[in-house]
């Protein structure tokens, strides 16, 4: 890990401190406009996308409500739903924008993630052990995991959990990975298992039974078109998110250095764990500007269309302490992403073996 | 055709289901508010029908609320809900109309006066248009005319005068004949709020005696002192409804408790716009938990989380250094100063993070 005096730890807190209360000072009328704008386009493409598929026997109609309405679900995901519950809106004073209320389109509760996004992810960032969206439990990625054969397979644990990424989202808080070492008891987990059968039913209920039986003629049209958008949905999701934090320059960090750790040092830690990908207006926006993961991580409560306008200055931050300021397309950083799930499937003799080569 | 939503069980439960949302008919709010803001199902629309003036520094709005508002008590307030740069803003303030015009013609009047200072009156004096929806709530408070016919004494200061506006043209309609004594407090002639109405009612109802003190204009006596209330014939069997800034409130109570007037013999409804704390007031101060009913005294920069936990309360929380919103809650009153930013709150309802927020002054929180 980059290493910085104390001096320039308390430095780099103050800068950064400077650009979030510039930021938080300013925020108001622009940026409700623009969050309910989002908002407005959530529902257009939901209530469109739901109205274009019983008339999918035609295909550019099935193809066009399939994409519109898993695009509705991203938007609602990432741009409303994930940004919403961090409580960047809750100075709107607006009811259906409170972080502790929301409930978002997806299988995991709005409280679960709360706690374990916001919370544990937020606070305790790249921290093997503590962050359990590391990897999430399913992936190896750095040699603080002990490697045993079954990592070879990883890249099909990679592949499912993207595919059925609401699910294992959904599945998160269960810490299944505790429970086959024992150290906790599937009935420790009761409640969780509780709302995660009440929303994942009602996700299912809503997109497998409801809107295709309503449509009863066409219902298998209806039901592959919210396969199709939910499945575009996850695919999406769960790449940006591995983007944000599984890149290969995005540094780990251990347990023993969060004893009295300062606010730089958990600046410092934020910088240095996450990784950004560039790309054009809607590439920030369909990210729910997770694009900008590292603005996200220094300032998660900041409304996070400000990240883009922000970036330039983070960055001279970065260069100003010899910071790695992490960015690069969304297909090389990806390359790396599968790079990384590659490399550590293997034993760590091949492993650096082949690094080294 | 959205109602469907709110009053059928069954359809209820569908919504929610369907758009994971306890309130399911507001889902479509985003898209209806652009087509007919009076369409939307989260608030309740008003209409600003018209907006005229009432005396110095004050406005009288005349709204018509969307048909499912339920009508009002005269006396009784309502919450007036406005989006100020990007902030929604409630404020109460009293009705200033009679009942019987919302029956007759759907409208509904607030009569405003300007706070200096005041975020929500200044923006409705100078923002606030003609044809804009604004929202509101239902109808609440008990500042009844009594259901039995008996003599009545207003004492009323400045803008404390507008439930009492829809009292008396209520009463004098229901042809009330028991006598109605008002006592009007205002500085001026010009500050007189709701004048030609409480003219004419004096004209057309003869039950009335109404009595306007002016105490910038008309010299020491012009402040209420017990020879205001001799001159009120019987007034010792009399209902008394007081409304108006709180020094006079004080002074009423006072004075009526020497004229031998029992408590149950006086209604008062007042309330005063929250102010801001002083910068240099200390860090601390009696805090409230309103949802345990517990209340406890802190003292320097403790945070409410831990004032709550010191008092063995254990709110929800995470992160403890204010990232993660687990401990947001509703601070109902009272001003904290956030330890990131140093910044003071505002001293009215909004949400706040326990774990960075340090009460300066009494603050009340819903935990």
């Amino acid at each position: 890990m980059q290493q910085l005096t104390n001096e320039q730890l308390d430095n780099l807190a103050r800068d950064l401190d400077a650009i979030r209360d510039e930021v938080m000072a300013d925020v108001g009328e622009r940026d409700a406009r623009y969050i309910r704008r989002v908002i407005r386009t959530h529902r257009a493409l939901e209530i469109g996308g739901r109205a274009m598929l019983p008339f999918g026997f035609l295909p550019p109609l099935f193809i066009a409500g399939t994409a519109s309405l898993g695009i509705a679900k991203i938007l609602e995901n990432m741009e409303i739903g994930h940004n919403v519950m961090h409580g960047q809106y809750d100075w709107m004073n607006d009811p259906s924008l409170h972080s502790q209320t929301y409930e978002w389109d997806t299988v995991c509760t709005g409280d679960s993630w709360r706690y374990t996004h916001n919370y544990e992810h937020h606070t305790y960032t790249n921290v093997i052990g503590k962050d359990r969206d590391y990897g999430y439990a399913v992936l190896r990625l750095s040699d603080d995991v002990k490697w045993h054969p079954g990592h070879l397979l990883q890249f099909i644990n990679f592949t499912l959990l993207s595919v059925f990424f609401q699910w294992g989202v959904g599945l998160h808080e269960l810490e299944t990975e505790r429970m086959r070492r024992g150290e906790i008891k599937l009935s420790d987990k009761r409640e969780v298992l509780r709302d995660l059968m009440r929303k994942g039913g009602r996700q299912a209920f809503k997109d497998y039974v409801f809107f295709p039986l309503l449509t009863f003629p066409v219902a298998p049209i209806v039901l592959a078109g919210n396969i199709g958008a939910n499945l575009i949905r996850n695919l999406w999701a769960s790449n940006v998110i591995f983007l944000g934090h599984f890149t290969e320059d995005a540094e780990t960090f251990s347990e023993d250095m969060l004893e009295g750790e300062s606010r730089g040092q958990w600046y410092l830690r934020q910088l240095t764990g996450s990784s950004n990908f560039t790309g054009n207006k809607w590439m920030h926006i369909l990210s729910g500007h997770l694009s900008h993961q590292i603005e996200h991580h220094v300032f998660p409560d900041m409304p996070a269309h400000r990240y883009r306008e922000i970036a330039p200055r983070v960055q001279k931050i970065c260069e100003k302490y010899g910071l790695h300021y992490n960015s690069a397309s969304f297909a090389s950083q990806y390359k790396t992403v599968l790079r990384k799930v590659f490399h550590y499937s293997l034993p760590d003799r091949i492993r650096t073996r082949l690094q080294a080569a | 055709m959205l109602s469907v939503f709110e009053n059928n069980s069954a359809m209820r439960w569908l919504g929610k289901q369907l758009f994971n949302r306890e309130d399911p008919a507001a889902f479509f709010d985003p898209i209806l508010s652009i087509i007919n803001p009076m369409m939307v199902r989260g608030l309740t629309p008003a209409r600003v029908e018209a907006i005229t003036h009432a005396a110095r520094d004050t406005k009288t709005f005349h709204l018509k609320p969307s048909p499912r508002w339920s009508g009002f008590r005269a006396g009784q307030h309502i919450n007036i809900n406005v989006e100020i740069d990007g902030v929604r803003c409630h404020r109460t303030f009293s009705l200033s109309s009679a009942p019987a015009q919302w029956e007759q013609d759907g409208t509904i009047t607030l009569t405003i006066k300007r706070l200096p200072g005041g975020k929500v009156t200044n923006w409705l004096h100078d923002r606030l248009e003609t044809g804009t929806v604004v929202g509101i709530s239902e109808a609440f408070g008990e500042f009844d005319i009594p259901n039995v016919e008996q003599p009545l004494l207003y004492l009323a200061g400045g803008s404390g005068v507008t439930p009492v506006l829809s009292h008396l043209v209520t009463l004098a309609d229901q042809d009330y004949r028991a006598p109605v004594t008002v006592l009007y407090y205002v500085r001026t002639q010009a500050d007189e709020i709701g004048a030609e109405t409480l003219r004419a009612l004096q004209a057309r109802w003869p039950a009335l005696t109404l009595v306007i003190h002016r105490t910038d204009e008309d010299g020491p006596s012009a402040l209420m002192n017990e020879a205001h209330l001799e001159q009120v014939p019987g007034i010792k069997a009399r209902h008394c409804f007081l409304c108006g800034p709180p020094g006079l409130m004080d002074l009423a109570q006072d004075l009526l408790g020497r004229f031998g007037i029992r408590e149950e013999q006086i209604s008062a409804t007042f309330f005063t716009a929250p102010t801001p704390v002083e910068v240099s007031e200390p860090l601390g101060g009696e805090v409230r938990f309103a949802g345990s009913d517990v209340t406890v005294e802190s003292e320097g920069d403790a945070p409410l989380l831990e004032i709550a936990e010191a008092a063995k309360l254990n709110p929800k929380h995470g992160c403890r250094m204010g990232i993660c919103h687990q401990c947001s809650c509703r601070k109902t009153s009272g001003t904290v100063v956030n330890r990131l930013t140093g910044k003071a709150s505002g001293p009215g309802e909004e949400t706040i993070q326990l774990c960075i927020s340090v009460p300066q002054g009494d603050v009340e929180v819903d935990v």
